[in-house]
């Protein structure tokens, strides 16, 4: 596919913005449930997307944004081909991404070795088929995908195919 | 914010069960956190069950304060079940690992006639 083609494929189905108060996730996933509805997910797909935007989107108010609710989450949703895509883009572009990420361990947390948080990112990246991550330096924007053109997505409830360059909740 | 998550303690011999309902989020770690203290005593039931049958909603940070109260349990060396998952929830119980700690069962009464049989 040329890069034409896969421009023209791409339709944006809603852009939305939510304030960066604790709590706004659940804005966030209603209204992607809603736009998402009837686009090629199936049941299970579409509760994984939910609370992958609602992470995500945890992420951005409480560590790009600094729970600041005058600056807001911008939430896109794409129909691509074969796929759904969310994008959720916080102002944190300069936060320090090279922090590395800790990869949640329960063992660990229960031996009070490590800290009780840090699933988020985790789940985000469990959740969907694909997830990129991309700063220009005042901007941070996570691209959640999820494909419609199979009825098993190939990201099962142990699959991962995300990448992991950003903070942990 | 206000918590939408409320916490009853019911209580069956062997184990205490936490009945939850609403929204297992940050603002649930009073309610819960409260819950659990209640059921610690001298005569503290050796099994506790949350019951998430009518959980609506839980993000990562639930899941923390989840991690937390069998942290705790394991200290007293009780048994943490949980009952009334949904497919994604008990989905994120496998992916977490949740589920090698935490005994899942359909409802509640699986998981209190599990209680009620005899150990080995």
């Amino acid at each position: 596919m040329t890069s034409n083609q896969a421009q023209e494929s791409v339709e944006v189905l809603a852009t939305f913005a939510v304030p960066s108060e604790p709590g706004n996730e659940r804005v966030a996933l209603r209204e992607v449930a809603a736009v998402a509805a009837d686009r090629g997910l199936t049941p299970d797909q579409m509760e994984r997307l939910k609370t992958a935007v609602a992470e995500a989107t945890m992420n951005a108010i409480e560590h790009g944004n600094e729970n600041r609710p005058e600056v807001p989450v911008d939430i896109t949703v794409l129909q691509t081909a074969g796929a759904i895509a969310v994008t959720i883009t916080d102002r944190g572009g300069d936060r320090a991404d090279n922090a590395p990420s800790e990869v949640p361990d329960i063992e660990l947390k229960l031996r009070g070795e490590q800290r009780p948080r840090g699933w988020g990112l985790f789940l985000v990246q469990a959740m969907v088929d694909g997830m990129e991550v991309s700063t220009d330096g005042t901007l941070h924007t996570v691209r959640l995908t999820m494909h419609t053109d199979n009825a098993e997505s190939p990201n099962g409830p142990d699959g991962n195919e995300g990448e992991d360059d950003a903070e942990q909740l | 914010m206000p918590s939408s998550c409320e916490v009853d303690v019911k209580r069956v011999p062997g184990a205490a069960i936490l009945v939850m309902r609403g929204e297992i989020d940050a603002t649930a770690a009073s309610p819960l956190q409260s819950a659990y203290a209640e059921t610690i005593g001298p005569d503290m039931a050796p099994r506790v069950v949350l019951d998430f049958t009518a959980v609506d909603y839980m993000n990562s940070t639930g899941i923390a304060l989840i991690v937390g109260i069998l942290a705790q349990a394991r200290t007293e060396r009780r048994t943490v079940a949980a009952s009334g998952l949904s497919d994604h929830y008990r989905q994120i119980f496998e992916i977490t690992r949740l589920s090698d700690f935490i005994q899942v069962y359909a409802d509640v009464d699986d998981a209190i006639a599990t209680t009620a049989q005899p150990t080995a």
